[in-house]
């Protein structure tokens, strides 16, 4: 870890030093507590630090980091949920779901990840990125222009169970942010709408998920597929297609109504990718994902849809796909799947 | 004397040729219908589904097939030059980027105000891009494609930065995309329209091969070289402009037909039309039931297909160009 070298934080610095040294002494008078331990939790949040293992590795982050940027849109709600400001995000890719974040003219754009704008994460000198997901790509570019911060991947690791890998990244959020009990508190209610949701399904309806853009349905394929692929392993769905070897390059797939058809899924889950804009902006082909699925007439014969087995995801799923939006997915799978 | 002998066998032979070019069509056509991942005699909604998705899509890839190949040829025609096609010449981007507006700024204009919209960029591309060629001395018959290309990146970028302005990218991506996949009963029926274009081609097929022998040639003989140049074009830009609605991009179909018909055959508009039709609607055809078939029951997109085909076809047509 590197101290930082003004000469301001190197006065800070050494008064924290005398101030911990003091704490220290009247924590070991009283209580025989080791000077090590005690000059962790030395009073000023700014020099307290956290060992976490992020994606990488093990790295020494600021507890309280006082200026924070965040590139990893699963991290956002939880973020805003604490009300820890941002000194910039990528606004580009966040839609309208975090006003408090995209409207707020402080916290600089680090713009889209397509073509990010690294510069102004620089120019806000963070001491703690967020960054990976969208962002992984510029990892080693993000590290190398900011040697004062403490910069960590904490998003899902595609190769893990999508969930233990949210709640795993809840929980470093908690230690660095002091709020171990918040996230505490948000695991237990993901496990929690897991259950329910794993309860409310009947172990032998075949599942289909799928995604619609521009008026066209993709598929979905369990476990490897995009934000819906994890739920199948999650709640042990049956899935009602299955393709032999389907890896991740099926993600979202050409697939035809006639193949849905065949397949005769009796839910159909959809995520609507263009759901996030209004009815109004929508190109006319491109019909919510539950009328492009219920007025296909290829589809009027399958189950999900002579029965209205259909679950369409929040708007802002695409968005989000952190651990509240799961743990709303989950509540609202149990919701359907129940009735 | 030698030449009353000859002529009805060879006549005959023509004849011959084209009807079994016919029923190959037809064989490949059958087998499109036939082709798909519902089990079509299993049920009585197979029946139905047959009219609800493989009638439509089969329909389809004869309409899209004929009109791109035929004006394909058009352009060619029109300006002397084998390299070019509503791809080569910018024109499909230009059809993409009037997509893509009239979907921002008229959001509420349907199937059919889009696809005039979408008509009327690619007849305007069409036209910039005839422009230029009046305007610059072409010293190689490549440069023509290569400005064509040049025009369209610079389109086709304008349209990707108001995509991603809009977070439309991924929209974008899926909207032209060639591909046959999502075609069923209603979603195809708009592109009865270039039908039209492909008869009037046929019609038109005699002006268009005077003018493509050069404005003093056509006006000497007659016929209004501005008048067929702008009419063609137009038929160019609608047969662009509804397929890239209905279907997306259909890369080099319009290059790679014309040009091995003309391989085969020799170069004679009126005789090579129906050769270029119904090769549009045999290589179209396909590459689809390919897309279909190699990762089945998902499917390649059709352009995905073409682009490789045409991409081949193309690199060896510029070899016999510099042979020859």
């Amino acid at each position: 870890m590197s101290w930082p070298t003004s000469p301001k934080t190197a006065v800070t610095r050494k008064a924290s030093i005398v101030l911990a040294l003091g704490a220290a002494l009247l924590l070991s008078a009283c209580s025989g507590d080791s000077p090590a331990e005690a000059e962790s939790s030395d009073g000023s949040g700014s020099t307290a630090t956290v060992t976490i293992t992020d994606n990488h590795g093990e790295v020494e982050v600021p507890v309280n980091p006082k200026t924070v940027v965040a590139l990893d849109n699963t991290v956002f709600e939880t973020l805003s949920e604490w009300d820890i400001k941002l000194a910039a995000a990528p606004k580009g890719v966040m839609g309208s779901a975090w006003p408090g974040y995209t409207d707020d003219t402080k916290v600089a754009d680090v713009g889209n990840h397509r073509e990010p704008n690294l510069e102004t994460i620089v120019a806000a000198q963070p001491d703690l990125i967020i960054g990976g997901y969208r962002f992984g790509d510029y990892y080693d570019e993000i590290k190398k222009q900011n040697p004062q911060a403490a910069v960590i991947e904490i998003a899902p690791r595609p190769d893990k169970d999508a969930f233990t890998e949210l709640e795993r990244q809840t929980e470093i959020l908690g230690q660095i942010f002091d709020r171990e009990d918040e996230a505490k508190a948000l695991n237990d209610k993901l496990d929690s709408a897991i259950a329910g949701a794993k309860a409310a399904y009947n172990g032998t309806d075949s599942v289909m998920t799928v995604n619609t853009s521009a008026g066209k349905i993709g598929y979905i394929a369990p476990e490897v597929g995009r934000s819906l692929g994890p739920v199948f392993p999650a709640l042990g769905w049956k899935p009602a297609l299955e393709v032999d070897g389907a890896t991740d390059n099926h993600q979202g797939d050409d697939i035809t109504v006639e193949a849905i058809a065949d397949s005769n899924p009796d839910w159909i889950v959809a995520l609507d990718r263009d759901a996030a804009f209004a009815a109004a902006d929508r190109e006319a082909g491109s019909a919510p994902a539950t009328e492009l699925i219920t007025k296909s007439e290829a589809l009027k014969n399958v189950p999900a849809v002579r029965e209205g087995h259909i679950v369409v995801l929040d708007p802002n799923f695409y968005l989000e796909e952190g651990i509240q939006s799961y743990t709303d997915l989950f509540n609202q799978l149990e919701k359907a799947f129940a009735a | 004397m030698l030449q009353t002998t000859i002529e009805p066998p060879r006549q005959k032979r023509r004849w011959r040729a084209l009807a079994t070019a016919i029923l190959v069509v037809c064989g490949l056509l059958v087998a499109s219908l036939a082709i798909g991942v519902y089990d079509i005699t299993a049920d009585d909604f197979g029946a139905e589904l047959v009219w609800i998705t493989r009638v439509p899509r089969t329909l389809a890839l004869v309409l899209a097939g004929a009109a791109i190949a035929t004006s394909g040829l058009v352009m060619q025609m029109l300006t002397q030059n084998r390299f070019v096609d509503a791809t080569t010449s910018g024109t499909t981007e230009w059809a993409a980027l009037g997509l893509l507006l009239s979907a921002l700024l008229l959001p509420d204009l349907g199937l059919v105000g889009k696809m005039v919209v979408a008509s009327c960029f690619a007849f305007a591309g069409a036209m910039l891009f005839m422009l230029i060629l009046s305007r610059v001395v072409i010293r190689s018959t490549l440069v023509v494609p290569l400005i064509g290309i040049m025009l369209g990146a610079v389109v086709s970028a304008a349209t990707t930065f108001l995509a991603a302005q809009f977070s439309l990218l991924q929209m974008l991506g899926t909207w032209f995309m060639g591909s046959f996949t999502q075609v069923v009963r209603g979603r195809y029926e708009v592109l009865w329209v270039v039908a039209v274009v492909t008869i009037l081609v046929f019609v038109l097929a005699d002006r268009i091969t005077v003018a493509g022998l050069g404005k003093d040639v056509a006006t000497s003989i007659g016929v209004n070289y501005q008048t067929i140049l702008v009419s063609g074009t137009a038929l160019v830009a609608v047969a662009a402009g509804v397929t890239v609605v209905v279907v997306g991009f259909l890369p080099l179909l319009g290059l790679v037909v014309p040009n091995i018909v003309s391989m085969v055959r020799g170069d004679n508009v009126r005789a090579n039309l129906p050769w270029v039709a119904l090769g549009g609607i045999a290589l179209v055809t396909l590459c689809d039931i390919i897309g279909r078939l190699i990762i089945r029951p998902f499917e390649v997109p059709v352009s995905m297909v073409l682009g490789l085909v045409g991409a081949v076809v193309f690199i060896a047509l510029l070899f016999r160009q510099q042979r020859a």
